[in-house]
């Protein structure tokens, strides 16, 4: 897995396949409970419900919003697998996002709601701001790790067989068998 | 995919204003067919004028003819340089996409054309600021096409000011598929309006505006369109790419990685996500079906929904990456819809003949022709996000076994019972020799473009 940083011509660092993508907004006078009303309610649906993994966004590794100056401002803060510029119109014009993007950012300054894409694209490029640091613990898109997980979960579930020990002896799962022990 | 901005928009049917737009964009490719691409530069303002006056008697619209000459065309568009020649308005000028503003060239490394496929390499002069005008002349036959050609170059006679710079000819291989032995042209969006019935009846039809500039595309927006409105209006982007096609190395490569012709043929059609006779893999997973291959009521008629693990159709075969159709509808981050493309691509050079396993030395291959509204969601985001590497299919450093910038670096990974088949070190058995980003304008922009007085 490549590990390079490095700086493409798209906005946004970008470690391997995943890059960084952070927005900063000023929240509209006044509606700073609206705002928080409206993140209590999506930390309820399904995928930010604690407990739950798979959110409606199949290539985002994890998503905070964090409202801070007093909340007066808004973060939303993501790490994006792919150049997320290059998906900007499919968010905003397929379902889930475009939910999700209306209930939140009607409380920000600059958002004049659905379906004028240029203004959103206007909108979500002026509150964008490149990471001036930005590491990654682990290779991987999201679907490699998902992959990866279910994998170990196979693999447990065969070193929990009595039998295992045995099957491992086999030549060809000598890499396996180098992982059973620990 | 059903997107919430469609629930938005009413489903009014769109009046395309089909007198204005030229024939090429919307019009299905004859079949057998034979062709010429001229590229020419204009040295002197006033000669291209006149060479787009001229023009303008022979380019076709799309209304639909029973006339029989008229199903030989002649479409015409510019680079970005060209319009500069021409001597359209800064402003004019500046309200064109990006993209199209920097040219194919500038966009290599983008695009993934580096190494051998690196513009230093393009066949000249494509790529270079040289190529002004585009002429793409199409016909079911020879003696239809010399007629259209007859009427291009009087167009150009007497002409000083306007060079004659490039000539490729193109033909349908008598086998009717391309250098690498698959039917092609076969995967093409319904477009609304156009009276052009779509292929796959799975899928809705994609709003005009995909295409020609001036209509409501899939944002429920319109496009970013040229200004003034008289030029950009019923025009559309085109992407040029000639494409050589290593023909012995691919079939030695199949050879190799097969234990007999059969396993050849099945890893060929893995790769393409077709049999070589158009079958698609989702309808006929085991074995070619020519039948189903011809009938075009048929051989497009299918979704991936059933086969999401790919045991039919491998997620990174070439057709399934370029048009996933609904295989990506669970991730929540695609509108396919936004990253369709009208095809008009053509075969050019011989057939390497069958079972020749050394390279001849003579050019063959593709010439790749897109129409659409958006280059860059549409052409520059399929061949950068979906062919040039495997991130969206969970396998990043996979290219596309055909089309993407193989360096021996990625593989191709054949789901299948009980193991799947892992292919590693892909060479490239496509190379670009070139390309050019134009614009074909409406006839009115056209007749706006010849009365040009700056
Ligand atoms: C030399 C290079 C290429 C070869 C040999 C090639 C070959 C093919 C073949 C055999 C098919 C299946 C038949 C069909 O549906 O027409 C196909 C489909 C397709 N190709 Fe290519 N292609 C090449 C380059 C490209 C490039 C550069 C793009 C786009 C950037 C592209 C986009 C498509 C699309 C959109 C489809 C239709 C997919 C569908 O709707 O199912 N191809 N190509």
């Amino acid at each position: 897995m490549p590990t390079s940083l490095t700086e493409t011509t798209r906005p946004g660092l970008s470690v391997g396949p995943t890059s960084e993508f952070s927005l900063f907004f000023h929240v509209k006078l006044g509606q700073e409970e609206g705002l928080r009303e409206a993140l209590r309610a999506l930390q309820d649906t399904p995928g930010y419900r604690p407990g739950d993994y798979g959110m409606a966004v199949a290539t985002i590794h994890e998503a905070r919003f964090v409202l801070f100056d007093n909340d007066t401002r808004l973060a939303f803060v993501t790490s994006f697998d792919g150049p997320w510029d290059a998906y900007m119109e499919d968010f905003f014009t397929s379902g889930p996002t475009l939910a999700l993007f209306d209930v939140i950012f009607r409380h920000v300054e600059g958002y004049e709601g659905l379906p004028d894409l240029a203004a959103l694209k206007a909108l979500i490029y002026g509150a964008q701001e490149t990471a001036a640091a930005y590491a990654r613990n682990y290779g991987g898109t999201v679907m490699e790790i998902r992959k990866q997980q279910r994998v170990n979960d196979a693999f447990q579930q065969v070193l929990d067989d009595p039998k295992a020990a045995e099957a491992l002896q086999h030549r060809a799962l000598k890499p396996l068998l180098d992982e059973a022990g620990a | 995919m059903a997107t919430m901005v469609d629930n938005l928009t009413a489903r009014q049917s769109i009046n395309l204003e089909l007198d204005d737009i030229q024939s090429g964009a919307l019009h299905e490719r004859p079949s057998p067919y034979v062709g010429t691409y001229l590229l020419l530069r204009i040295d002197n303002r006033a000669a291209g004028r006149e060479l787009v006056r001229r023009l303008l008697g022979i380019v076709d619209s799309a209304r639909p003819s029973t006339d029989s000459a008229r199903d030989a065309w002649i479409t015409v568009a510019f680079t970005y340089e060209g319009l500069k020649a021409l001597g359209v308005p800064q402003d004019s000028l500046d309200s064109f996409a990006p993209e199209f503003k920097q040219g194919m060239a500038a966009r290599a490394a983008e695009l993934g054309d580096v190494g051998e496929s690196s513009p230093a390499h393009w066949e000249k002069p494509l790529g270079t600021p040289d190529v002004h005008v585009a002429l793409a002349a199409l016909s079911p036959d020879s003696t239809r096409l010399e007629a259209t050609l007859a009427r291009a170059r009087r167009a150009l006679e007497e002409l000083a000011g306007v060079t004659l710079i490039w000539r490729q000819d193109c033909y349908q291989l008598p086998t009717g598929r391309t250098s690498f032995g698959f039917k092609d042209g076969i995967g093409q969006p319904a477009v609304e309006g156009s009276g052009i019935a779509g292929s796959n009846p799975n899928e809705a039809p994609i709003k005009a505006g995909e295409f020609i500039l001036g209509y409501p595309d899939e944002t429920a927006g319109l496009p970013p369109m040229p200004t003034p409105d008289v030029l950009g209006r019923n025009g559309t982007y085109i992407v040029f790419r000639k494409l050589h096609t290593r023909v012995a190395a691919y079939r030695r490569y199949l050879q190799a990685k097969a234990k007999d012709r059969e396993g050849a043929a099945l890893l060929g059609a893995k790769m393409v996500g077709r049999w070589q006779s158009g079958a698609p893999l989702v309808l006929s997973p085991d074995r070619d079906d020519p039948e189903l291959g011809a009938d075009p009521h048929r051989n497009n008629d299918f979704l991936y929904r059933d086969d999401l693990r790919g045991f039919k159709c491998p997620a990174g075969a070439h057709a399934r990456r370029a048009n996933p159709r609904d295989a990506l509808d669970n991730d929540g981050s695609v509108n396919v819809g936004l990253h369709r493309m009208i095809r008009r691509g053509t075969s050019y050079g011989p057939m390497l003949p069958e079972g020749v396993l050394e390279e001849d030395g003579v050019d063959r291959g593709i010439i790749f022709v897109f129409a659409g509204a958006h280059l860059k969601r549409q052409f520059e985001f399929v061949k950068t996000q979906w062919l040039n590497n495997g991130i969206f299919i969970g396998v990043p450093i996979d290219k596309d076994p055909l089309a993407g910038p193989n360096d021996g670096s990625g593989g191709f990974t054949v789901p299948e019972k009980p193991i799947r088949r892992r292919l590693r070190n892909l060479p490239a058995f496509v190379v670009t020799r070139g390309g050019e980003y134009g614009f074909a304008p409406g006839l009115r922009a056209l007749r706006w473009l010849a009365e040009l007085e700056t």
